[in-house]
């Protein structure tokens, strides 16, 4: 068995343990940081324009080998097993949550609070925005203010996207760039945006962050030692004390030889879903539920959000392609008054070229050929698509869970996880109004510029999934407190999504990561 | 080796070796001369007359470069929401040269080369062809099931043909600095 001792033992090399680890080797220089991941580095920056190009020419994947192929769960939403996890090609949304999402049940009787005051994760907020370089505009909600400027101004507005917020402001609304971890000139070692227009497959500048970057630069100068193609199976406890001993794991590449991970504090940062499978996982005689789990709750109240999107046609002009993955959001609906029916959630706009692609055949079904072919498709462009989406906030009760699933188990024998969604009643309840409120802004939305909508859909899973291991004040009814430290394991923290107990009504990853800078400095202490 | 083991092992080879991988073993991986001057020919048909008929051959020459850049049983993007694995499937460079072929027979029968068809027979031909290879629409990309939709699809998915279409240089996906997506598009220069 070859065994590895360390301070801190971070399992996952996604974009919390990226942070946690950057953090923790400024306040406590010359600490053993040990980083292990299951899956493989892919420090190949140098070749993301070729596998992008790959990617747009065949549908190529553009992270080749970032995936385990026995070490999958039902209901995940992302195949990435790697260093630098999801983060590798997440399209870099950085919104923040707002206070009504730390206290659901003080202020409307919802779901429960976070064990959090706003003024504190806001300082947060901005640490992780200063590190992830994020680029954005102050909200023109006053409720939004901030303690600290955007690093970065406002990715600039295309064209497209200046004619369309002219467009939706006739709403009422207001609309702002999406503030987002994208460089406009170089910065962090990484490039500045040229707008290659794939950051949510592949950035090849690395204008748009993604943790490859911070873990190369931890382990040059030897801060952090990076244990890829790792996989922890079970963390161990001691036999006299509650405390974790060590993590045992093994190489993908040489299972024949255990490996154990030795260290004083062990914090789980493998997201949403393996992190709960870990401490399930870790079970025996003495913690037959797992670990961290006397509460019953490891595993429960699974969160994300809803989205309902739609598609608008208007008259205005636009000319799709300028920059497709920049966006506008509006903020306005992040509030509900306490006296009206509870609603919240985020309103997207976008550039579309939906319902204006090339076509093979007329509408009556002749095949068209060169000049038709071009000549239907100019036809078909005047006036523009816009997509809109809208992240509802909804809440999980604790049903919403993730499971072993005896039936699939990877080449060790481990069932993997299942991981189904449900929602609280209060949520059921309000569904059907819920969904009316969104299509009711798309629909006034639309209005302006002879505008009107053409279809609807509703997302069939949620999006940016936490829970599993909800914070909270009572270890009758959470996991772990405020900064992730587990109720039943003194040095055993959980880090970012898992820890939250709801998933707001906007994208969640500079929350997970502001989260986890608030823990790096109790994890320091400890 | 010793001989008894190479002769073992000679022996066991065709069980090892299954009749499929040696059928794709010999099949072809690049388009055959012939089947690049058909699709040569056919591509002023299915591409705009805009182009002229150099840029509609050098359209024809890239899309062959693209069947030669294939690779069987990559990962293909795994989706986000709904994750699988797929990989990509066998080159379809067997398949475009019997389509080729095909498509020559039939203009042969008529007693004439593609070129000198009329557009009308052209269509039929082409319609009944796509509609043979199951064909529903224009793919997002080259995807093997028909040679000439593949060819149109690698014109009229690209960022070239999107300016066309607008006639704007919109330069989509096109590495630029983001200061020009600011401005409206400058019109094509003819």
């Amino acid at each position: 068995m070859t065994v590895h001792e360390a301070d801190i033992c971070i399992i996952g090399g996604g974009i919390t343990s990226a942070m946690l680890a950057e953090r923790l080797s400024e306040l406590r220089p010359g600490l053993h940081i040990a980083v292990v991941e299951a899956g493989k580095s892919i420090f190949d920056a140098q070749n993301r324009g070729r596998y992008r190009q790959r990617a747009m020419e065949y549908g190529e994947h553009p992270w080749p080998g970032d995936y385990i192929e026995d070490q999958q769960a039902s209901g995940i939403i992302s195949m990435t097993m790697a260093v630098g996890g999801l983060a590798l090609h997440w399209g870099g949304a950085c919104n923040r949550f707002s206070e009504e999402d730390l206290r659901l049940k003080s202020m409307y009787g919802l779901a429960t609070d976070w064990p959090i005051a706003w003024d504190d994760l806001e300082k947060h907020y901005c640490e992780a925005e200063r590190r992830l370089n994020v680029s954005g505009e102050p909200s023109p909600h006053l409720e939004d203010k901030r303690s600290a400027p955007y690093p970065q101004g406002p990715i600039p507005l295309s064209y497209n996207l200046q004619t369309l917020k002219t467009w939706a402001e006739q709403s009422g609304l207001k609309f702002s760039p999406l503030p987002m971890a994208r460089n406009l000139t170089p910065f962090g070692g990484r490039g500045g945006c040229c707008v290659y227009d794939t950051c949510g497959e592949v950035c090849p500048s690395g204008a748009r962050y993604s943790p490859d970057f911070t873990f190369k630069q931890l382990i040059a100068p030897k801060k952090i030692v990076l244990h890829d193609q790792t996989l922890v199976r079970r963390l161990i406890v001691d036999d006299k004390q509650s405390r974790i001993v060590a993590a045992q794991a093994l190489h993908q590449d040489r299972p024949g030889d255990p490996i154990e991970f030795r260290a004083k504090t062990f914090v789980v940062a493998s997201g949403y879903c393996w992190s709960s499978h870990l401490l399930l996982l870790s079970s025996s005689t003495r913690y037959p539920n797992g670990l961290a789990n006397s509460s019953g709750l490891v595993g429960r109240y699974m969160n994300g959000h809803k989205f309902i999107q739609a598609t608008a046609n208007i008259d205005d002009q636009t000319f799709p392609g300028q920059n497709m993955t920049h966006s506008l959001i509006s903020r306005q609906y992040f509030r509900c008054a306490a006296d009206k029916p509870f609603v919240r959630h985020d309103t997207r706009v976008w550039e579309s070229s939906a319902g204006r692609d090339p076509r093979l055949r007329s509408a009556d079904g002749k095949l068209l050929l060169g000049d038709e072919l071009m000549a239907d498709w100019r036809s078909r462009t005047k006036g523009s698509s816009v997509r809109l989406r809208a992240y509802v906030d909804v809440h999980p009760s604790a049903d919403s869970r993730l499971t072993l699933d005896a039936s699939k188990k990877n080449r060790y024998g481990d069932p993997m996880p299942k991981i189904e969604h449900r929602f609280d009643e209060a949520t059921l309840a309000r569904e059907a109004a819920t969904k009316a409120h969104v299509l009711g802004v798309f629909g006034t939305l639309a209005k302006a510029s002879n505008g009107r909508i053409v279809n609807t859909n509703e997302g069939d899973y949620l999006d940016h999934p936490g829970g599993g291991c909800r914070m909270g004040t009572d270890p009758g009814t959470s996991v772990c407190d405020s900064y992730g430290r587990t109720h039943d394991h003194e040095n055993l923290f959980v880090v970012g999504a898992p820890t939250t107990p709801t998933g707001g009504c906007t994208n969640g990853t500079l929350t997970f990561v502001a989260l986890t800078l608030r823990s790096a400095a109790e994890i320091a202490k400890s | 080796m010793q001989r008894r083991t190479l002769l073992q092992w000679l022996a066991a080879l065709p069980a090892l070796v299954s009749f499929d991988s040696i059928r794709l073993l010999a099949q072809p991986r690049e388009l055959t001369p012939a089947a690049i001057a058909e699709l040569r020919a056919i591509a002023p048909t299915v591409l705009p007359s805009n182009l002229g008929a150099a840029r509609a051959a050098a359209i024809a020459d890239n899309f062959v470069a693209w069947t030669r850049g294939y690779r069987e049983g990559v990962a293909l993007a795994h989706g986000y929401g709904h994750p699988r694995l797929q990989k990509s499937g066998p080159s379809p460079v067997p398949g475009y040269i019997s389509q080729l072929s095909a498509l020559a027979d039939e203009a042969r029968a008529r007693g004439s080369n593609w070129s000198a068809l009329d557009r009308e027979t052209q269509r039929t031909l082409l319609d009944a062809a796509f509609t043979k290879a199951g064909v529903r629409g224009l793919p997002a990309r080259p995807s093997g099931q028909h040679v000439i939709v593949d060819l149109m699809a690698f014109y009229f998915r690209s960022s070239e043909a999107n300016d066309e279409c607008y006639n704007a240089l919109i330069n989509r996906e096109v590495c630029r600095p983001i200061a020009i997506t600011t401005r409206k598009p400058e019109a094509l220069r003819r």
